[in-house]
C-alpha cells in the first residue's frame, strides 16, 4: 500500500509530538534544529522513532538536507517507494 | 547463524604493542584467530573479518595505490565509516606508505554546507591526493572535493579497484616503514575553519597503544572491546582501532550513527559478548541512562564489563552516578568506571584511573578555583557556606610521560597547585602537518606539550579543571567558563551547549563577561525576558552583570570533534559576525 505525503506528514507530526514540548504549530516549512529547538541527541530519538514507525533506515547522507518537516516527509516517501 | 570472531585465542601470544610498525603490529595479529565484527543497527552480525584478512586485504590496497601512482607520503582522505572497508583502507595506506586522513559523517539534520566546508577545509589544509568514501555519500563528498586540484582520485572503493587487475598489481613492490616514518594525520583538535592535523608516527602510535593495553587497560586473555566511537575521532581511531590491533584484541563494533539512534543496542552488545572494555565519553553514559526504562534493559547482564572507560569530554560525575544507579541491577559495577585525560596531541591517551575504584571525585574550594587560595591543601571539605565544585580523578600518567603543572612563566608547581598541564614523551606528535606556526605554539624546542588545560596533581594523580585559554579573568578573579554555562544552562528555555562564557575587553580595556546565547525565539519581549533573567543568574554567580548576546541558534562555533570553541566565538563576537539577520 502506497501512502500519500499527506498521510505520510500526518503520521510524522504524530511522532513529533511528544518532543514538540513549545506546542510550535506544525508544518511542511517548520525547521527542525530552529523552531522545534531539537539538539543533536534528541533529533536522534526522532529519527530512531520515525524509522521504527515506517520501517525504514534513512541514510546518512540525507540528514544534511533535511531541515523542515516537508523535506524529511519527501525522504520517507522516496525511502517507502524504493 | 553466523558467530562472532572469537576472544579467546591460544595460538598466539599477547604481545603489547611493542612493535616498530603499525604493520609489523597487524602481521603479528594475523598470526593468531582474533579480528573484528561489525553489527548492523540492530544489533545483527553484519560482517567479520580476522587481522589475518585485513592484512591481506590491506596489502592488496597498498599495491593498488603505487600501481595508481600515488606517491610515498601523499595524503589519503577516507570518509570513516565503522565497516571494514575504512580498516583496510586505513592499513592500506600504511603498506603504501601514504598517510591516511579519516574524515567525519555527517551527524545531524540539516547543515549541508558547513559540512562539506569542513571536509574540504581538511582536506585542503593536508594536501590530499585521494578521497574515498561509500557510493552513498558521492554527492557530498564530490562537493567537498571541488576546487582541490591535488586530487588525483574522488570516488568509492569499487572505482579504484576497478582501476587495475590483480593480475596487473601482483608484482608491485610495497615499501618498507621505519618508526619514525608518519602513520596518519588525526584532524580532531582545532577548529573547524582552521584545522590543523595532528601527524603521527608510527612509534607514537605504538608506544600509546602499548600504555592503553598496558596501564589503561592491563589487559587479561577474556579481554573484548565492544565500541560504537567514530573512526574519524582520535579515541575511536586509536582506542577502539588501532590499540585492538596492536595488542591483538577481538572487537564488536556499532555504527556511531546506529547508537545515537539506538543507545542500548551497545550494552545490549557487551551484554550478548560478554564484552569487557568499553569506551565513551559522558555523553553517551547520559544518553543509555536517559534511555533506559526496566523493561528495556531487564534482560541486560553487564557484568562482564572490567573498564568501563570515560574520556574525550569534561567528565560529570552527575551523569556517572545516574547511570551506575540505572544499571547496577543488570549487573552494572560501579568500579568499572575508569576516567581517563587524553589529547589527539599526544596521541590519545595521557592518563587512567586505577582500575576497580571506580570515579573519584575531588571537592575543591572555589576559592582556589577563582586564585583567592593557592593551594589546594588550604581547602578544608567541611565547611558550610563555601561553594565547592567537583573534580573528576583522571588517574595516573602512563609510563612514558613526564607530567609537570606549570605556571605562567614555566615553573613546575609540583602537587597541589593549579597550573597548565605540560606533557613529554613518546607518543606526544611531532607536530601538527605543514604547520610550524601552530606546532611552535603548543610544542617546546625540548618537546614538552603544553596541553592547553589547566589542572592540578594530587598524590600522583591527575585533575583536569578547563582550557587555560578559556578562563575568564574579572577582578583578579579566575571564572571557568564551563561553571558560569552550566548555570546559565539550567534556565528553562536553554540546554547544554546553547552558551559560551567569554571575557571581552570593557571601555576601560577592563574585562568583562559576555555571554553568547543561542537564542531560538524572536519575540522581543521573550528576547529581553531572557536577557534579563541570564544577567541575573551570572550577577548571583560571579557578583557582576555581564553583556548577553542572543545569538542565532547552532551559530556558536565548535571544532571538529564537536566541542565549543570559546576562543574562536570570542573573536566572531567581537568582529559582529554572530548576530540575527534580521
Amino acid at each position: 500500500m502506497t501512502q500519500s505525503v499527506d498521510e505520510i506528514f500526518e503520521q510524522i507530526c504524530a511522532l513529533i509530538k511528544p518532543f514538540n514540548n513549545k506546542n510550535v504549530p506544525l508544518n511542511k516549512d517548520t525547521v527542525f534544529s530552529v523552531d522545534l529547538e531539537l539538539d543533536s541527541l534528541t533529533v536522534m530519538d526522532l529519527l530512531s522513532e520515525i524509522e521504527d514507525e515506517f520501517d525504514i533506515t534513512v541514510p546518512l547522507n540525507m540528514l544534511p538536507d533535511l531541515e523542515t518537516i516537508g523535506q524529511f516527509t519527501q525522504a520517507v516517501q522516496k525511502l517507502l517507494s524504493e | 547463524m553466523r558467530e562472532p570472531i572469537p576472544t579467546h585465542d591460544t595460538t598466539l601470544p599477547r604481545r603489547l604493542a611493542d612493535f616498530g610498525t603499525l604493520l609489523e603490529a597487524i602481521e603479528y595479529a594475523a598470526k593468531g584467530i582474533r579480528g573484528l565484527n561489525f553489527y548492523s543497527p540492530r544489533g545483527e552480525l553484519e560482517t567479520s573479518i580476522s587481522f589475518k584478512e585485513i592484512a591481506k586485504k590491506s596489502q592488496e590496497i597498498g599495491r593498488r595505490f603505487i600501481h595508481f601512482g600515488i606517491k610515498k607520503g601523499s595524503r589519503v582522505a577516507l570518509i570513516a565509516e565503522t565497516n571494514d572497508e575504512f580498516v583496510c583502507y586505513f592499513i592500506g595506506c600504511q603498506y603504501a606508505g601514504l598517510l591516511p586522513v579519516p574524515l567525519p559523517l555527517p551527524t545531524s539534520f540539516g547543515g549541508r554546507e558547513g559540512y562539506t566546508a569542513q571536509l574540504n577545509q581538511q582536506m585542503k589544509s593536508c594536501g590530499a591526493r585521494v578521497a574515498i568514501s561509500a557510493s552513498y555519500m558521492l554527492p557530498l563528498l564530490d562537493e567537498a572535493t571541488s576546487g582541490l586540484k591535488k586530487m588525483k582520485f574522488v570516488g568509492t572503493s569499487d572505482t579504484f579497484e576497478a582501476q587495475a587487475s590483480l593480475k596487473e598489481i601482483k608484482n608491485v613492490a610495497l615499501p618498507e616503514a621505519h618508526p619514525e616514518d608518519l602513520a596518519y594525520l588525526q584532524y580532531s583538535s582545532g577548529s573547524t575553519r582552521f584545522p590543523h592535523g595532528v601527524a603521527v608516527t608510527h612509534k607514537s602510535l605504538l608506544a600509546n597503544c602499548h600504555g592503553i593495553g598496558n596501564e589503561g587497560m592491563d589487559l587479561t586473555e577474556d579481554d573484548r572491546v565492544v565500541s560504537w566511537l567514530p573512526f574519524y575521532h582520535d579515541m575511536g581511531l586509536v582506542g577502539t582501532l588501532l590499540a585492538p590491533i596492536a595488542n591483538q584484541v577481538t572487537t564488536d563494533y556499532l555504527a556511531t550513527e546506529a547508537f545515537a539512534r539506538r543507545p542500548l543496542q551497545w550494552l545490549k552488545l557487551i551484554s550478548k559478548n560478554k564484552g569487557t572494555l568499553a569506551y565513551s565519553p559522558t555523553f553517551g553514559y547520559d544518553i543509555c541512562a536517559r534511555r533506559a526504562s526496566p523493561t528495556k534493559i531487564a534482560d541486560l547482564d553487564l557484568s562482564s564489563w572490567r573498564v568501563a572507560g570515560i574520556g574525550g569530554d569534561m567528565i560529570r560525575s552527575d551523569v556517572l552516578t545516574n547511570f551506575q544507579d540505572t544499571f547496577k541491577d543488570v549487573g552494572f559495577r560501579h568500579t568499572t568506571f575508569v576516567p581517563s585525560y587524553g589529547l589527539a596531541e599526544c596521541t590519545l591517551a595521557v592518563s587512567f584511573a586505577r582500575k576497580n575504584t571506580g570515579f573519584e571525585i575531588d571537592l575543591i574550594d572555589e576559592k582556589v578555583l577563582t586564585g583567592e587560595k593557592k593551594f589546594l591543601k588550604e581547602a578544608k571539605v567541611n565547611g558550610n557556606g563555601v561553594n565547592y565544585r567537583n573534580v573528576v580523578n583522571c588517574g595516573i600518567p602512563i609510563a612514558e610521560y613526564e607530567l609537570e603543572i606549570r605556571d605562567d612563566n614555566n615553573i613546575d608547581l609540583g602537587e597541589y597547585q593549579i597550573g597548565r598541564v605540560c606533557v613529554r614523551g613518546t607518543s606526544v606528535m611531532v607536530g601538527y602537518f605543514e604547520d610550524p606556526e601552530a606546532t611552535d605554539s603548543c610544542l617546546s624546542e625540548d618537546r614538552w606539550l603544553d596541553t592547553g588545560d589547566m589542572g592540578y596533581m594530587k598524590e600522583g594523580a591527575l585533575y583536569i579543571i578547563g582550557r587555560v585559554k578559556d578562563l575568564i579573568i574579572i577582578n583578579g578573579k579566575n571564572h571557568w567558563p564551563q561553571d558560569i554555562e552550566w548555570a546559565v544552562e539550567q534556565l528553562d528555555d536553554l540546554r547544554s551547549g546553547d552558551t559560551a562564557a567569554v571575557s571581552i575587553p570593557g571601555e576601560r580595556d577592563e574585562e568583562i563577561p559576555a555571554i553568547l546565547v543561542q537564542c531560538r525565539t524572536r519575540d522581543a519581549a521573550e528576547r529581553t525576558a531572557m536577557e534579563n533573567k541570564i544577567k541575573d543568574t551570572v550577577h548571583n554567580m560571579i557578583g557582576i552583570s555581564p553583556v548577553v548576546a542572543l545569538i542565532p541558534p547552532r551559530s556558536l562555533p565548535r571544532t571538529s570533534s564537536g566541542k565549543l570553541s570559546r576562543v574562536k566565538a570570542r573573536k566572531q563576537y567581537l568582529a559582529g559576525d554572530l548576530v540575527f539577520n534580521s
